[in-house]
Order: structure tokens, then sequence, then C-alpha cells
């Protein structure tokens, strides 16, 4: 099968909530800025944790998103982000009825049944909103509300694929318009802050005490963050021919699994080189037309470490610019693919490589120059976006720029 | 209380009248692509493995099962319910899951892991495929693994950050299923979880032979699971969710009768291992039956409701009966597991799009109890259907929430094929 016998998917529509806030605009204005969002919790209780810092959506912004508190914290992100996405896209009614609706979530509606759940636990006796709670608890709650609120009649799929969710959501959104079962699909991720996930990292002792700082030499793990993000992908023809804008070309994509431990990667990362070289064949380009690396990059010593070894296997050492946006905004669990996505498609579309933050002397295993502190210019023709997860699952996205 | 009456207890003979012609993306313009879409790999099914409350083991054991018609479904042992509320389940019998997993592997699994790792290796074994690079895992669930949410939970509550467990917190990912069974079997292609309610695992299959068709695995193993959860069902209970639900009449499942009043839960796993059919045939593999094709879609309802206010233009079934010159249906398992909202909707669904039918679709959840694994079931016993001659058998799933599945199963051999 060879990608020219297959329709062109391109990106025509944007949207993100992210710790810097609402908009895609607010995104870039901070990583292109360098701005770390990691702060210490506030939403959630962290007395005797390891790490007590984590990039929340700030509580005005998210009051600002024009969703009803009713809603749990995680469909307020999710539904703001893709009605940005979709108004970015011009998307009206008729339009967007057939789209695909596919979003990568974990924690689902958690941030509200653990706190009604903690405090019926804790009280001894039950607790209010327990029935709104219990409804919306799932994570297929989120493309459930997405896609009866914007009209989505297309399959709809709610992809739980740990951190890889987001970018998942996106290569097989992808996969419906080139197998021509739709035009047009709505892909992304969402995840809120929950104490199950703060903890549960805290446990595994992977979360730093301080600000994450990917591919330094003495980083000491992985800042939670929060936020959703979604793109909307189309039919290159459908898309010119509507008059819509494409913000650049999902050139091509793939999924890999390592089968080989459930919380740590393949010590060789065989299966994040598996998941960047289909990538690159399904988008039919060879490793030197990358020009940028949005890791997975999360800052602990074994991802980063594993990362950049898979890195120099497919593209050389030294061969490509490699930042971690995990430093700016934090991971973002299941919206990590999709909001890194994003910033991928911005960093191509501005000539501008978001940097590494708190990276301050590089690892000696991490053989690229990884952007610290400051953002680079970058005449850049295409860019992968790596997302990884437990369960050894591993997705490559890639980017290219359109010439308009 | 009164067992539930089986839905059917022999091969099914039902027939299907001719389509109707129904809406589809009919303004979809494709003409604008670069190139023709190619033409999609044929994909059959190879192995089946089921360990649910009645059998385990291979395709012989679940086409036993469904033979025999007896009922899994009775009064719950996981828990005591509380006096005056749903009180029935479809359980597994611990002692024959630790027949199928090894024990030392089994004290690394959590008990619902150690469901997905037994079947998916059962099917393995049906099969004889082999693992490595080429080999998908899609795996359906509607709960996920609770039972560890709540343990993790519960150390924290009792201990402070003491309690937290490094072990447990992986297990409270929903993808961990799909995890642990990769590992187990060697599937080291796409690894795919999804979550949705009541056709989550033919919602599985069916994207799981959409990634064979197009080449991105030579072979997955695709199904669903879940288990009796004391948390998950009690809530559920508390939400109306279950039989009774909030009215009167016995408790029980009873899908498309007139006294259908919810449905009861059920645990276990079933996974179909699908190939693309040179490569079985390559290897010289038993097929069981072709999947034809596969759709899903769907009607845009609220998150929990089962009434549309807005009409299913994209109907799967539609979109699959206007890509195959399909005659009539000879069976049609459908979703119906008792829940008044949801059986009615289905047969109004299936009407529109098949033209009336006085029969209702057949129900597989009056046996199995309603669970992720129940819709890998359907598919399963319309392979077998198809297997024995009776064929093209129209797989079909709606939830509430709007999802809908339509699968064709059919005959492998070209004599009893009329869906070409």
């Amino acid at each position: 099968m060879t990608r020219a016998a297959l329709p062109r998917v391109v990106v025509s529509g944007l949207g993100v909530v992210s710790p810097y806030g609402a908009g895609v605009k607010s995104l870039w204005t901070g990583l292109s800025a360098g701005a770390c969002a990691i702060r210490p919790v506030t939403v959630i209780e962290t007395e005797g944790l390891r790490s007590r810092v984590a990039a929340e959506v700030p509580a005005e912004a998210l009051d600002g998103l024009g969703v009803s508190r009713r809603r749990s914290r995680a469909d307020r992100l999710a539904l703001a982000a893709a009605a940005e996405a979709l108004a970015d896209a011009g998307l009206e009614g008729r339009d967007r009825r057939p789209a695909a609706c596919l979003v990568g979530a974990v924690g689902g509606g958690m941030h509200e049944a653990e706190a009604w759940y903690w405090d019926e636990v804790r009280s001894g006796r039950p607790a209010p909103g327990r029935q709104r709670a219990l409804r919306s608890v799932l994570p297929r709650a989120h493309a459930d509300a997405v896609a009866f609120r914007f009209g989505l009649e297309g399959p709809r799929e709610t992809l739980v694929m740990a951190c890889a969710s987001g970018a998942a959501s996106i290569a097989l959104g992808a996969d419906l318009i080139r197998d021509g079962v739709v035009d047009v699909a709505l892909a992304g991720g969402v995840d809120a802050l929950t104490r199950i996930c703060f903890m549960g990292f805290n446990a595994l002792k992977l979360l730093a005490p301080e600000p994450c700082r990917p591919f330094d030499r003495d980083r000491r793990g992985m800042s939670i963050g929060e936020g959703a993000a979604f793109l909307v992908l189309e039919d290159a023809g459908r898309c010119r021919a509507r008059g819509g804008r494409a913000h650049a070309e999902l050139a091509g994509a793939a999924m890999t699994t390592d089968a080989h431990h459930v919380t740590a990667p393949h010590p060789e990362g065989e299966g994040m080189i598996r998941a960047m070289s289909l990538a690159l064949g399904c988008a039919r380009m060879a490793s030197g037309e990358i020009g940028y690396v949005n890791a997975h990059g999360t800052g602990t010593p074994q991802n980063d470490r594993i990362e950049a070894l898979a890195l120099a296997r497919v593209f050389g050492e030294g061969r490509i610019l490699v930042s971690s946006t995990k430093s700016l905004v934090g991971h973002t669990m299941a919206a990590a693919g999709s909001v890194e996505a994003l910033a991928t498609i911005l960093a191509l579309e501005h000539g501008l490589v978001p940097p590494t933050a708190n990276l301050t002397e590089i690892d000696p295993a991490v053989p690229f120059d990884c952007v610290p502190g400051t953002a680079r210019p970058a005449d850049l023709g295409a860019a992968l976006s790596n997302s990884f997860g437990f369960g050894g699952q591993n997705v490559s996205l890639i980017f290219s720029r359109l010439s308009h | 209380m009164a067992p539930p009456t089986p839905q059917r207890s022999e091969a099914p003979r039902l027939s299907w009248g001719a389509p109707r012609p129904v809406d589809s993306f009919g303004d979809r313009d494709v003409a604008g692509s670069s190139e023709p879409i190619p033409p999609r790999r044929r994909v059959v099914i190879t192995g089946i493995g089921t360990v649910n409350a009645l059998t385990s083991g291979g395709a012989s054991a679940v086409a036993e099962a469904i033979a025999l018609g007896r009922s899994g479904i009775g009064p719950l042992r996981g828990f005591v319910p509380e006096p005056g509320m749903s009180g029935l389940a479809a359980e597994i019998d611990d002692a024959r899951l630790a027949a199928l997993v090894d024990p030392a592997e089994a004290r690394r699994l959590s008990r619902i892991c150690r469901f997905t790792v037994a079947a998916c290796r059962l099917a393995m074994r049906d099969s004889g495929v082999g693992s490595g690079p080429g080999l998908a895992i899609v795996v359906g669930s509607e709960h996920g693994d609770f039972r560890s949410s709540e343990e993790f939970a519960g150390g924290y509550l009792q201990r402070g950050p003491a309690g937290l467990s490094p072990m447990i917190f992986p297990n409270t990912v929903m993808n961990t299923m799909a995890s642990v069974a990769a590992i187990a079997v060697g599937a080291r292609a796409p690894s795919v979880t999804l979550n949705q309610p009541t056709i989550v695992g033919d919602l599985a299959v069916a994207r799981a032979a959409a990634i064979v068709a197009r080449g991105n695995a030579e072979a997955a193993v695709a199904g669903g699971v879940d288990e009796i959860c004391a948390l998950v069902y009690r809530h559920l209970r508390d939400l109306g969710a279950l039989s009774p639900m909030r009215g009167g009449g016995p408790e029980g499942c009873r899908p498309y009768a007139a006294d259908h009043n919810g449905p009861v839960l059920g645990e276990g796993a079933t996974f179909l291992v699908l190939e693309g059919l040179d490569a079985a045939r390559a290897r010289g593999a038993r097929i069981v039956a072709e999947l034809v094709d596969q759709a899903w879609g769907n009607v845009p309802v609220s998150a929990h409701a089962a009434r549309p206010g807005r009409p299913d233009r994209g109907s799967p079934v539609g979109r699959l009966l206007a890509a195959h010159a399909v005659s009539g249906f000879r069976c049609v398992y459908g979703a119906g597991n008792g829940d008044a909202g949801v059986d009615d909707w289905e047969r109004g669904l299936l009407a529109r799009d098949l033209g009336p039918c006085d029969a209702p679709p057949l129900s597989l959840a009056p046996l199995f109890g309603q669970h992720g694994g129940l819709g890998a079931l359907r598919v399963a016993a319309a392979a077998l259907d198809a297997a024995r001659g009776v064929s093209p058998v129209l797989v079909h799933g709606i939830a509430r929430g709007g999802c809908r599945t339509a699968l064709i199963v059919g005959s492998l051999d070209p004599g009893s094929r009329d869906h070409e």
C-alpha cells in the first residue's frame, strides 16, 4: 500500500485549553516565550507527597471557558478545546455533521468522583454530588459530551491508551479519513488533574519535586499537567473544495507496542524506533527530511535516556532539534499527545522551535541540541511528535508544512 | 427467583427482508482527494477464546454454551447485595479461572487482567496465529479495573501517602488489560483500548478489523472484558441502570420482551483472532468465517439517553448495505440486554434499515450477562453460525449515548456467500 494511493490528511482546525489558559494563541505565546507553567498544586491535596507541583489550568481560565460548571472539570476543558478547533476550521453545523469524534482520555470525570468518594469514605455518610459524579466518571464521558454538543454524527471512539491516548486518537482519526470512512474527524485528548494519577506517579517515584527538567543531567522526574487539545483532521481535497485553510499536513502516523513491561519502556527503545520508522515510511519521508522532534521527553531518567537512544538510531546523533514542551506545560497525560501535536504544528507554521525549560546541563547520553531555555528560529519542512505510554504504547506523528 | 429465559437455543433461522434504501453521508465528496482509496484486505476470523460465567475455552466451548442455551445468571456470589435491590449477576467461578492462569502469574495480575490474559491465550491457541510485530491487540471495556482503583484509593484513605501502592497504580489506567495481554501473547503492533457501554466488545472487533484490513497489522486479537465489582454494581444499581431499574416486575434479563426492565451484569473476557485472508490461507489456518465489513457511528443523543432527538443519518447498517449487495440477513444479533429504552430503540433502528420484522434480533445477554466481552461473543456466535452455512449474519449494537456498531459476518465457502 503506498501513500500515493491514499487521501492526504490535513489539519484544518486547532483548539486547546492548556496551563497557559484557553486558546491556541495563549499556548503559542507561552511556548514561544519558554514560560514554565508548573507551579504548586492548588486543586488536590498533596500533603506528604514527594512532588507538590503541577501545571494546572488557571481557575480564571477555567471559569472563562463558557462551559457550565455543572460539568466535570475534564468535560469543560474538552468542550472548550473542541469548540475552538471546530470554529478554527470554519466547520458549521452541516459541514461538521458527518465528522468522526475520537477522544483520548484516561481520568474521565475522576476529579469530581474522587472528591465525592473520598468525602463519603472519610465522613462515613452519603456525600452530595454522587449522581453527577458517577454519570461522568468514565473516560468515554468526554466523547459523549463533545459529539452531542457539536452534533458530530460520524464514528465515535474513546481511546484509553495512557499517555499516548491523545496522539493515538489523531493517528486513528487519520486512518478513518484515509480509509474513506469519513472526510473529517475531530481528534484529540483531555485530562484533568486527579488525585489517583498524581498520587500514583508519586508512588512510582516518577514525579520531580521541582518543575521537571527533561534531558538535563540532573533530571529527577516528570511534572503532571492538565488540559485538552483537539485537531480537525480533514481530507485535503474536501478542505480545498470548501475553501478551508490548512495548518499542516498529517503526513504520517504509526503506533507500536513494546510488549515488554507495563510501566517501563523497552531498554533498547525497540518499540519507539519502530513507531518512528513506520511513521517515516507512512509519510514516505527520509529521516533527513525531519528537522524537529517534539519529544515525549517526560524528564524521568529512564524515558529520556531511552528516547534519546531511539532518536539517535532513527535520525543519527545530533541531526535534529529536539525539545520537550512538557517542561513548559507539564505532562498533560491523555491530552499530551494532542497538545504536543499542536505545539509541533505551530512550530512548523511559525518557523520557531519551542524550548526545553529548566535544562541547564544536557545529559551526555542525549546527543542532541535540546533547545535549552529559549525558542529557536528554524526553517522546518517537517517535524515529528512522539508520545509513549504505560503498557509500552508508542505513537509517532509526522506533520509537514504546506506551501500555500 | 426464576432464572431468565434465554433468547435462543438452536441455530438461528430468522430471515430479514431486503433492506430499504437509507440515508448515508450522501453529501460526502472525495473527488478532491489526490488518489482513489485502495481496496481493503479481506479479514477472516481464525480463533475464539473466552472466559465467561458459563464456560471457558475456544470456539467449541462458545458453540457448546450457546447451543445448550443455559443461563449463567444467578444470585450474586461475590458480595452480599442490600435487601430489596438488584441481586443477580453472571459471575465466573474463581476456581475455573485459577485453572487457566499460572499461580505465579496470577499473583502479579488483577482479576480482570487474568480474564483478559486467559481469553487472549485461548484465542491464540484456537487460531494458531503467531506473535510479534505484526500482531495487534484491541481491548474494549465498559468499566475497566475499578477494583484496583478502589484498592489504590483505599490505601491512601487508610494510611496516607505510605498506603499508596506503586504495584496497584498501573491497574487504575484502563489500558492495563491490553498491556498485560500484549506482553502475554507478544502483540507488538498497535495496542488499542476502547471505552464504551454495551457495545464495546463488538466495537473493538470492528476497530481491529479496520486495522488489519488497512495493513497496520497482519493479525489482531480483539474483544472485550469486564468484571463484577461491588462498587460499580452498587452505583449502577443506584443510578437505576440495572434490572429492575426503577420499575416493577421481577429482576431478570429479558431483552426485547414486553416486561423487560433492565440489564443484568455479567463478567468475563472474549477475544477473537482476526487475520488477513491471504495470510491465514498461507499458513494453513482454520478459517471460522469472514468478517465481511464493519462500520460504527453514532446517533447524537445526550450521554445516557436512549431516546434520540435527531435521526441516525449516518447509520452504520446503511453504510454497509450501500457497500455490499446483501439481499437479506439470515440472522441478526442485537445488543438488546433488557434495558427497555435501548431494546426498543434498537428494534426501531433495525426496522428502519432492514425493513419490518416481527421477530426481535437474537440477544446473548440472558446467557452471559451484560459486560464488555458480550459484543465479542455476539461476533463469535455469528462466526460460528456462518461456519455452518448460516450466512450472512449481521451483528448490530446500539448503546445509551448513541454509539452504534454493525458488522457483517459471512461464510467463506463461496457457495454460501451472497454478500459480495
